[in-house]
C-alpha cells in the first residue's frame, strides 16, 4: 500500500513538473513554424486562378493576419481548452484527425515493440552468455545490419521480397485491405476491436497488414535493445552474487534468469523507453512507405504545405507521450527492482 | 495465397458498404485507383482544397455543360471546342454573343430524387461568383462576376447576360468549379459566416452526379458508388470506385503490375518504362496538350532585364538532352522548330529554341556580358524527380557560356510564396491551363502583374493584342492575333517553354476507354473493362 501511494505521488510530481517543459515546446514550435520559409496562404491558394483575395481569405481564416503575440496567446488559450486549431490540408479539426491517426501509429510500434524486444532480449542474453562465439558475432552482424539499412530501404525490400515476389504479404497499403471491412470504432486499434467483435477474419486481415511494416520498425531498433541487454548482462553476470549463486549450485536457467536478467533489465527499459519514443515519432518512413495512416505521416505532409496547426500539435503530442512513456518506465523500475521506488 | 485472400476479402467487401445493392458488385465491377496524391474536401471550390479533389467533383458532381472527347490511337483526349449539354439540355448564344439562354432537361433529378429546379442551377451559379471559393477568380476568366448576371426566365430556362462576347463563359460552365448543387439540401446548414454552406459541402454531397460517394476518409480514401439513375451520359461500366491515397510511387507500381489496382496516373517517370516493358500491365501516353514545362526569367530582375540575356539562355540550353534526362523521352518537344515567324496560331507549339553557343556567347557580348554571370535557379521539390536531372544539364549547359547556376531546390510551400512574390531569379514550373485557347495562355501567363505571370513580364502590344483576341468573334482575326502574340514571345522570351511531359497511365490490360481530361485526373465515367 504504501508503495502505490508512493508511486502515486512520484507520477503526480513527474507531470507536475513537466508542465512548464510542454508549455515551452508549445512556444517554441509556434515560433519556429512562422519564421519557416514559405506563406501557407499562398500554398493553399494555388489552384489556377487563386489571385491575392483569395490568399488574403486564407490567412484571415488561419489568423495569420493578426499580429504574432496575439496569435500565440490565442493559440495557448485554444490549447488550454483542448482545441488544436484547424488542418487546411485535411480540412478537419487537427484533434479529430489525431484520435484517428494516433491508434494506427501506436499500434503500429507497439507490434513493432513487442516483436523487437521478443527478439533482442533473448538475442542480447545468448550473445552475454557466449561472448566471442559465433552466436555473440551472429548478432552483432545482425544488429549492424538492421541498423545500417535505412528503414525505406528495408521497407522496400521486405515489400518487394514478400508481397511482389513471394506474394505472401497483402498489399502494403494501409492498416487493412482497402476491399475489408473496417472494424468498428472502440478503441482506434484494429487489432483490439476485432478482437472485441470476435471478427477473426479481420483480426487476421488487419494483423498481415501489420507484420511488415512492424518488422521493418522492429529490425532497425533491434540493434540498441539487443546491445544494452548484451552489455548490461555481461556486467552482471560477472558480480559477485551471481558467482555466489554458482557457487551455492542453484540450476544454471534460474541463475540467468531470475537474478541476472532481472537486475540487467534496469537499463534496457530506460532504452526501451527512448526508443518507444523516438519510433513513434522518426517511423515516418515506414508510415510512408506502407501507406499507413499515422500522425507522423501526417505532420510531414502539413509540414511541408507550412500547415501549421497540426505540425504545432504533433510536437506538444509528442512531447506529451514522451512525459507519459518516462512516467511509465518509472513505475516499471521500480517493479523489475523494488530498491529503485524508495528514491 | 492471392486467390483465398481474394475470395475473402469480396465477401468482405460485400459487408463493408450498404447491403442489398453492394453485395452484387464483385471485384471486377470495382475499379482500384491508386494515387500519391490526396483528396481533402468533397467541395473542390473550397480554398486548400487538392487539384486530386478536382477529378473526384468531376464524378460525383454534375456541370450545366461537358466538353468533348476525341480519339487519340486505342484512347481519347479531351475536345474543348466541343461543348454539349450535361445537366442542361442544351442552350442558344444571341449572334452578339451577349446572352447565353440554357435550357434544363424537365426531368433531371438529384441523388436524393428531387427535381432539378431552375432555382437551385440560379443558387449553384450565385454560389460560384459569390462564396469566398476558388469559384469567382475561375468565373471571372468567362466575365461571369454577379449572381445578377444570372435569371430565371421560365421553369426551366436561365439566361446568362455577359458585358463581352466572351467566347470563354460557356467554357468556364464545363471547369470542376462549374458544379451544381441540390440548394434545398445545403441551404439548412448555411450559416451567417458561411452563407453558401462550404464547410458542409466540404464533408457532404448534394449533387446529381454519375458517382455517389459511400466513405470519405481524408487524405486516405475515398469509395464511390455509382448512380444508377444518372441520365446524362452513358451509364458507366463501373459499379464501384476505391480511390486510395499510397504515397511510395514503387508500392503504386507493385500494386498496378500485381492486378490489386487497376489504375494510376502518377507513377515515378523511370518506373513507366519498366511498367511497360515488364508487360503485365499497360501504360496509355498522352502529350499533356494542354501545358508545358518551363524555365522563367524575372524581367524585372537584372541581368534577366535584359532581352539580350534571355535570348542567350535560351540558345546556350542544352533541350535534346535535357528532355532524354528528365522525361525519358516520353513528352512533346516545345523546342527545335526552324520557322522564323509563327505558322499557325497554335498555343503551345514548338518554338524556335535550338541550342547554338555561338549564337549564345555573341549576345551576351552584346548584352554586356561576354564573361557571363552568375545567377541562380530554383525548383521546388514536388517537382524534383524530373527538375533534378534537367537543372544538372542545364547548369552544365549554361556554363559553357560563363553563365554559373547555383541549383536551388526549394519545399514547395516556399517555392510558391516565392514565386507568387516574384523574388526567384530564374527558375522551373509547369501550368497547365484547364481552358486550352491561345489567347487564354497568354493572358494567363504572359501578361498583367497577377501571380500567373511567372517571369513579370510587361508588354504593352501584348496586354492590347490579348485583350482584343479574348472578345474576338471572328476566327480569321482571331488566327492573326494569336500568331502575333506568339511572335511576340518568341522575340521577347520572357520564359522558354521546353516540353509537354507525357500524361502517363498505368492501368490493367482490361481496361479501355482512358481519356485524357483538361484537368489531368481520371474520368471514372467513361472507362470500362473488357
Amino acid at each position: 500500500m504504501h508503495t502505490l501511494a508512493n508511486i502515486v505521488r512520484r507520477v503526480g510530481q513527474r507531470f507536475l513538473s513537466s508542465i512548464p517543459a510542454l508549455l515551452g515546446v508549445v512556444v517554441v514550435t509556434f515560433v519556429l513554424m512562422r519564421v519557416m520559409p514559405g506563406d501557407p496562404a499562398v500554398f493553399f491558394a494555388s489552384g489556377p486562378n487563386a489571385g491575392p483575395q483569395e490568399v488574403a481569405e486564407i490567412r484571415h481564416q488561419m489568423g495569420l493576419d493578426r499580429p504574432l503575440p496575439v496569435q500565440l496567446a490565442l493559440y495557448l488559450k485554444d490549447v488550454a481548452t483542448g482545441n488544436l486549431g484547424h488542418s487546411l490540408s485535411t480540412g478537419q479539426q487537427v484533434s479529430k484527425d489525431m484520435a484517428q491517426r494516433l491508434p494506427a501509429s501506436l499500434e503500429l510500434t507497439f507490434t513493432a515493440l513487442f516483436l523487437a524486444l521478443s527478439l533482442a532480449i533473448p538475442l542480447g542474453m545468448a550473445a552475454a552468455i557466449n561472448p566471442g562465439s559465433p552466436i555473440d558475432h551472429f548478432v552483432r552482424m545482425l544488429c549492424t545490419l538492421g541498423v545500417c539499412v535505412p528503414t525505406f530501404v528495408s521497407g522496400l525490400i521486405l515489400i518487394y521480397v514478400f508481397y511482389y515476389l513471394a506474394g505472401w504479404a497483402p498489399d502494403p497499403t494501409a492498416r487493412i485491405d482497402i476491399f475489408a471491412a473496417t472494424p468498428p470504432e472502440i478503441t482506434g486499434f484494429y487489432l483490439i476491436d476485432f478482437a472485441m467483435t470476435r471478427q477473426w477474419d479481420g483480426f487476421q486481415a488487419a494483423l498481415a497488414q501489420l507484420i511488415l511494416p512492424a518488422s521493418t520498425m522492429a529490425l532497425f531498433v533491434l540493434a540498441p535493445l539487443a546491445r544494452m541487454t548484451r552489455a548490461s548482462m555481461l556486467a552482471v553476470l560477472g558480480s559477485d552474487f551471481i558467482r555466489t549463486a554458482h557457487s551455492m549450485g542453484l540450476p544454471r536457467a534460474r541463475i540467468i534468469v531470475a537474478y541476472a536478467l532481472r537486475n540487467a533489465l534496469l537499463p534496457v527499459l530506460t532504452i526501451t523507453g527512448i526508443v518507444f519514443s523516438t519510433m513513434l515519432g522518426a517511423n515516418v518512413l515506414v508510415e510512408k512507405v506502407f501507406s499507413w495512416p499515422g500522425v507522423a505521416s501526417y505532420a510531414l505532409d502539413a509540414l511541408l504545405s507550412a500547415d501549421y496547426a497540426p505540425v504545432q500539435a504533433f510536437v506538444l503530442l509528442m512531447a506529451s507521450i514522451f512525459v507519459g512513456v518516462n512516467v511509465v518506465i518509472d513505475i516499471l523500475y521500480g517493479i523489475a527492482d523494488p530498491r529503485v521506488s524508495v528514491e | 495465397m492471392t486467390a483465398t485472400r481474394r475470395s475473402i476479402l469480396q465477401a468482405a467487401a460485400g459487408l463493408a458498404v450498404l447491403p442489398g445493392a453492394a453485395l452484387s458488385q464483385t471485384r471486377a465491377e470495382t475499379l482500384r485507383y491508386v494515387t500519391g496524391n490526396t483528396i481533402n474536401t468533397l467541395d473542390c471550390t473550397v480554398l486548400g482544397s487538392t487539384r486530386e479533389s478536382f477529378g473526384l467533383c468531376m464524378n460525383i458532381h454534375d456541370r450545366l455543360f461537358k466538353f468533348g472527347r476525341k480519339p487519340v490511337g486505342d484512347h481519347f483526349t479531351f475536345d474543348a471546342t466541343e461543348i454539349t449539354g450535361e445537366l442542361a439540355a442544351g442552350h442558344e448564344t444571341t449572334p452578339d454573343g451577349m446572352k447565353i439562354t440554357i435550357r434544363l432537361r424537365p426531368d433531371a433529378t438529384w441523388h436524393d430524387g428531387t427535381k432539378v429546379t431552375a432555382e437551385d442551377i440560379k443558387w449553384s451559379l450565385d454560389r460560384i461568383v459569390s462564396a469566398k471559393s476558388l469559384g469567382p477568380s475561375q468565373f471571372q476568366l468567362g466575365s461571369m462576376t454577379s449572381a445578377d448576371q444570372f435569371k430565371i426566365t421560365g421553369d426551366h430556362t436561365i439566361e446568362i447576360t455577359l458585358p463581352a462576347p466572351d467566347k470563354l463563359a460557356l467554357a468556364n460552365l464545363c471547369v470542376p468549379y462549374a458544379q451544381m448543387f441540390n440548394s434545398k439540401l445545403v441551404k439548412p446548414h448555411v450559416t451567417a459566416e458561411d452563407p453558401w454552406g462550404l464547410e458542409w459541402t466540404k464533408l457532404n454531397t448534394a449533387g446529381s452526379g454519375a458517382y455517389i460517394v459511400e466513405s470519405f476518409k481524408p487524405n486516405e480514401s475515398v469509395i464511390l458508388r455509382r448512380n444508377d439513375n444518372w441520365k446524362f451520359g452513358k451509364l458507366p461500366q463501373f459499379k464501384r470506385i476505391i480511390i486510395q491515397t499510397v504515397p511510395e510511387p514503387s508500392t503504386r507500381a507493385n500494386l498496378i503490375e500485381k492486378g490489386d489496382a487497376d489504375l494510376c496516373i502518377d507513377l515515378a517517370a523511370s518506373d513507366v518504362p519498366t511498367v511497360a516493358k515488364n508487360g503485365k500491365a499497360k501504360v496509355v501516353s498522352m502529350p499533356q496538350t494542354n501545358g508545358f514545362t518551363m524555365l522563367a526569367m524575372n524581367t524585372k530582375m537584372a541581368p534577366f532585364d535584359n532581352v539580350k540575356v534571355r535570348q542567350a539562355v535560351a540558345a546556350a540550353l542544352p533541350y535534346e538532352d535535357m528532355f532524354q534526362a528528365a522525361l525519358f523521352g516520353r513528352g512533346n518537344k516545345l523546342f527545335g522548330a526552324d520557322w522564323t515567324a509563327a505558322p499557325n496560331g497554335t498555343f503551345p507549339q514548338a518554338m524556335p529554341f535550338k541550342t547554338d553557343i555561338a549564337k549564345a556567347k555573341q549576345l551576351l557580348t552584346e548584352a554586356g556580358f561576354p564573361e557571363g554571370f552568375k545567377t541562380t535557379f530554383a525548383f521546388s521539390a514536388g517537382q524534383a524527380a524530373t527538375a533534378e536531372p534537367m537543372a544538372a544539364l542545364l547548369k552544365e549547359g549554361l556554363g559553357k557560356v560563363g553563365i554559373q547556376v547555383d541549383i536551388q531546390k526549394k519545399a514547395d510551400a516556399e517555392f510558391q510564396t516565392m514565386e507568387a512574390n516574384k523574388t526567384l531569379t530564374f527558375f522551373a514550373d509547369q501550368p497547365t491551363a484547364w481552358l486550352p485557347f491561345t489567347d487564354y495562355f497568354f493572358r494567363l501567363y504572359f501578361t498583367r502583374d497577377q501571380r500567373w505571370n511567372f517571369s513579370g513580364w510587361a508588354n504593352k502590344d501584348m496586354e492590347d493584342i490579348s485583350v482584343k483576341a479574348r472578345f474576338e468573334l471572328d476566327p480569321a482575326k482571331y488566327e492573326q492575333q494569336s500568331k502575333q502574340m506568339i511572335d511576340l514571345y518568341t522575340a521577347n522570351v520572357p520564359l522558354i517553354t521546353i516540353w509537354q511531359p507525357n500524361h502517363d497511365a498505368a492501368m490493367a490490360k482490361n481496361i479501355e476507354g482512358y481519356t485524357y481530361q483538361f484537368y489531368r485526373l481520371v474520368d471514372f465515367r467513361l472507362l470500362e473493362r473488357t
